[in-house]
């Protein structure tokens, strides 16, 4: 009887066999018209505000939703990426900073209409931003580096109006608005979906995007996909035009390899997080247009923990980082795809610039290493444990293998710790990790804001639990100097603090690479690290 | 009449009996993820800025502030009224997601057991009937052929050769063409809804697509499907009846399909029930490679990240499916042969 059903199933999957592999490739309407855009990451919620929202979310809600302003776009090296000094209006028509600079006027556009058809206005921007500064929400956070913390410095002046108050004059107030979190939400749908436990509807935002922004959400699948439409309705792309693409396909592909083969036989339009080996292949064959962006707003370290013995004594921090093998680990684990930050000269000693990051006059000399041990007292070296986590293995693991090799050569005994990364997440928050590897990125690349976040207080971003009264004191500081020379002598003081105490080793801002069909066009490098698919269009 | 209903009285008494096995298996992976290192809260707080505020938050929200009985007794009665909790990588509630991954790995996984099964009794048995031979050899090096490769090798090899460079099979991304009109979801096997729908073009777009994956699958687990059904079947032709079955010379055929094997096919049976089972969850690898929305997956992005609850309700729905397949077996023993019934 069974071998029955197995003749009747042989039958069967033979028949099905030659009905697959026969059929057509069928369905291939408006593919034209269609962005494909592979992923590794998933988006998990529409709101990008909730906790735990990945990259992918942001990218998603930088096209579903619009906010008061933008930033614009510069040329780096012939690369186009975003530019934090140019900050145009994108629900805002306009806007005006008071003299004394404690004011913005934003005047709202009076054709900007939320994608269920009603009007944007300025009650809806005060509930967005209110919104953004009071619930228990991302944004929170973010907006306070812009001195914007509370409902009340948000003023409705008429329909199409909005002022916002600043209790110092604030540089990073104006971008901050530009970010992820200030999305502008329609409010009456919001607030008709708000409950007594959820004033701000933050359940109903993480499924339902109310927004104004250029693609309507149409399938929402985490983990698997999202499909979206063109608001034809909307007019903030450049030259007041509404986006190029049609349809937006959003989907999570978890292999890369994978990911490689789909946009080479052309079946994917865009994907950025590609393995590096699979880029350079791909960039080889020259048939797919490669877009290799140093991320300018992200930082690779090699850290130490600065109360932990040894790495308390600078000495032992100095002795490191003259035995990395610096431009073995570039290769090994980047390709040499992207900016070192090693290798530099500084003339007289003194950092160039006041800027953040900037390479650092260091290089692999195992002699210097050894003196600044045998200074420390350990002579004979130590032992210690090297971590990194498991999302970061494809680069982290070739680095801890050279960085355990190398430090052994001047006796430092180095144990490698692959960790999954929420137990790698939940190590830094408590400090337990003496000497490991860690990526920053800041939306706002400003040198005091990397100071301040990465250098200062006992927050788990202060990944080196960095305790530097005068670093504190210069980039507090600097934090609202207006004066522009001034702000970058104050930079290169930090920049020189940071080299002379070596907190942690800035080691390269890895490159983002951007792998697109031929005809994809206008891709920009963005702050969030993701693609802006408002930007691109086919050729 | 009187023996299946005999047989689903024992089934309901066989599956009341194993409640017990299943509520263990809820508090034990309660605590293993509790003891596991590795805060979700913390993870989950990791956007630019995220201080201990915003994780406060996320510890609230996932209920993680109280103490860990008060823990145990909510996630108990929360599971009691079917609420599994809420997923933090996806946002979603967990038992939504279990519903609407659970038939992409069900799908996959009885497809790959189909292809298995039709590919290893066959060759088992002509692997027993000419024990020692050329073909014998043949089959034991396909079969281990199959079985030490992993299956993330033989899958990606599989898209190399079938879809970039032959180019007959669709891409390899999820269960279906992203360009296809999903069929209204019933079942939610897309082989099934589709035919339901009677859209026959989207019915191959579905098969096509599950073909690579289920045959990766299906190449991993023929070997000890072929490897029972040849031991066994050795064993069955071996014995006294089949010796009478020849003596009164009953036709070849005959004797090695209707007797053989019909007394070989009941390990065949427990290895199949035991091999469904691991492949549901050991599947992960597949369901990577091939983007194929399943529950697999799901559980090992939620255990990288020590998102609680759908690892703690991914464990349940397979003690829950182990425990149904089990008494599926035992069920099929009875139709192959009758005495298991009685017994």
């Amino acid at each position: 009887m069974s071998y029955m059903m197995s003749k009747r199933s042989l039958f069967a999957a033979s028949a099905l066999l030659a009905v697959t592999f026969a059929a057509p490739a069928a369905h291939a309407q408006s593919r034209a018209e269609t962005l494909r855009y592979v992923t590794g990451a998933t988006v998990n919620t529409l709101d990008p505000n909730i906790p735990g929202s990945t990259r992918e979310a942001f990218a998603l809600s930088m096209s579903s939703y619009d906010r008061l302003v933008s930033f614009g776009r510069k040329q780096l090296n012939g690369k186009w990426v975003f530019d934090l000094d140019t900050i145009t209006g994108e629900l805002a028509e306009s806007f005006q900073v008071s003299p004394d600079g404690l004011k913005i006027t934003f005047k709202l556009r009076p054709d900007a209409k939320f994608q269920d058809g009603s009007p944007v206005t300025a009650e809806d921007v005060k509930w967005s931003l209110d919104r953004c500064v009071t619930a228990p929400i991302l944004g929170k956070a973010q907006l306070l580096t812009g001195s914007l913390t509370s409902a009340d410095q948000f003023k409705v002046i008429d329909p199409l109006t909005i002022e916002v108050t600043l209790p110092k004059p604030d540089k990073l107030a104006l971008p901050n608005l530009a970010t992820v979190y200030p999305i502008i939400i329609n409010s009456k749908l919001a607030k008709a979906h708000a409950t007594a436990e959820d004033p701000w509807a933050l359940n109903w935002t993480k499924e339902n995007a109310a927004g104004s922004g250029a693609y309507i959400v149409e399938t929402f699948k985490p983990g698997e996909q999202v499909i979206a439409k063109r608001n034809d309705a909307w007019n903030r792309g450049t030259a007041d035009k509404p986006a190029a693409f049609k349809r937006l396909i959003i989907q999570s592909v978890p292999e890369p390899a994978t990911r490689a083969n789909l946009v080479e036989r052309g079946d994917a339009d865009l994907v950025i997080d590609l393995q590096a080996s699979d880029v350079q292949a791909l960039e080889g064959k020259g048939k797919l247009k490669v877009i290799s962006t140093p991320q300018y707003n992200a930082v690779t370290f090699i850290s130490m923990n600065n109360t932990i013995p040894p790495f308390d004594n600078v000495n032992v921090r100095r002795a490191i980082a003259y035995a990395l093998p610096y431009d073995d680990m570039f290769k090994a684990a980047l390709f040499g795809r992207g900016a070192p930050l090693y290798g530099a000269t500084w003339a007289d000693g003194k950092p160039p610039s006041g800027g953040y990051p900037i390479p650092q006059p260091i290089k692999l000399d195992l002699e210097k290493a050894k003196a600044y041990l045998k200074e420390a007292g350990l002579p004979e070296g130590f032992a210690t444990t090297f971590s990194f986590n498991v999302g970061q293995a494809a680069t982290a693991e070739p680095m801890a293998a050279l960085v355990k090799e190398q430090l052994g050569k001047i006796g430092i005994t180095v144990d490698i710790q692959k960790l999954p990364d929420a137990q790698m997440s939940t190590a830094i928050n408590e400090k337990k990790l003496p000497f490991f590897t860690e990526g920053i990125v800041a939306w706002l690349p400003s040198t005091d804001y990397f100071y301040r976040n990465f250098y200062t207080g006992k927050q788990r971003w202060n990944y080196s639990s960095t305790d530097n009264a005068e670093l504190e004191k210069v980039a507090q500081a600097a934090r609202f100097e207006a004066d522009k020379a001034k702000y970058e002598e104050e930079g290169k003081e930090l920049n020189a603090i940071h080299f002379d105490q070596m907190f942690q080793i800035p080691i390269w801002q890895a490159a983002q690479d951007a792998v697109m069909q031929p005809t994809v066009d206008g891709y920009v490098y963005q702050f969030t690290r993701q693609v802006d698919y408002r930007n691109l269009s086919r050729k | 009449m009187g023996t299946i209903g005999a047989t689903l009285a024992r089934a309901g008494r066989r599956f009341v009996s194993s409640l017990p096995a299943l509520f263990g298996v809820l508090v034990f992976t309660f605590l293993l993820m509790r003891v596991l290192p590795g805060d979700p809260a913390v993870f989950f707080a990791s956007g630019p800025n995220a201080g201990q505020e915003e994780i406060e938050v996320i510890r609230r929200q996932l209920g993680l502030d109280k103490p860990l009985p008060n823990q145990l007794a909510i996630y108990l009665a929360d599971v009691a009224r079917g609420n599994l909790g809420r997923s933090m990588m996806t946002g979603q509630a967990v038992a939504k997601d279990l519903k609407e991954r659970l038939p992409a790995s069900l799908e996959l996984t009885l497809t790959a057991l189909l292809i298995a099964l039709v590919s290893a009794v066959p060759l088992g048995v002509v692997a027993a009937l000419r024990p020692g031979s050329l073909l014998d050899h043949g089959v034991r090096l396909f079969c281990s052929l199959g079985v030490c490769v992993p299956t993330f090798v033989s899958g990606l090899l599989l898209i190399y050769v079938f879809y970039y460079l032959l180019g007959f099979a669709p891409d390899p991304t999820g269960r279906i063409d992203i360009f296809t009109t999903l069929p209204p979801s019933r079942t939610g096997f897309l082989l099934i809804d589709f035919l339901l729908a009677g859209d026959l073009d989207g019915w191959s777009a579905a098969a096509r697509q599950l073909m690579l994956p289920a045959f990766t699958m299906a190449l991993f687990v023929i070997a000890p499907l072929a490897r029972i059904t040849r031991a066994s079947m050795l064993v069955s032709l071996g014995s006294d009846f089949i010796r009478t079955a020849r003596s009164v010379g009953l036709s070849w055929w005959r004797i090695v399909v209707t007797y053989a094997l019909r007394n070989a096919v009941l390990p065949v049976i427990t290895i199949a029930g035991i091999v469904f089972s691991t492949m549901l969850g050991a599947n992960v690898l597949v369901e990577k490679v091939f983007s194929w929305p399943g529950v697999a997956s799901y559980a090992l992005d939620a255990l990288l990240v020590s998102d609680y609850a759908p690892v703690q309700g991914f464990v349940l729905l397979m003690a829950t499916i182990f425990v149904i397949v089990n008494l599926l077996v035992d069920l099929l023993y009875g139709i192959a042969d009758p005495r298991a019934t009685v017994a």
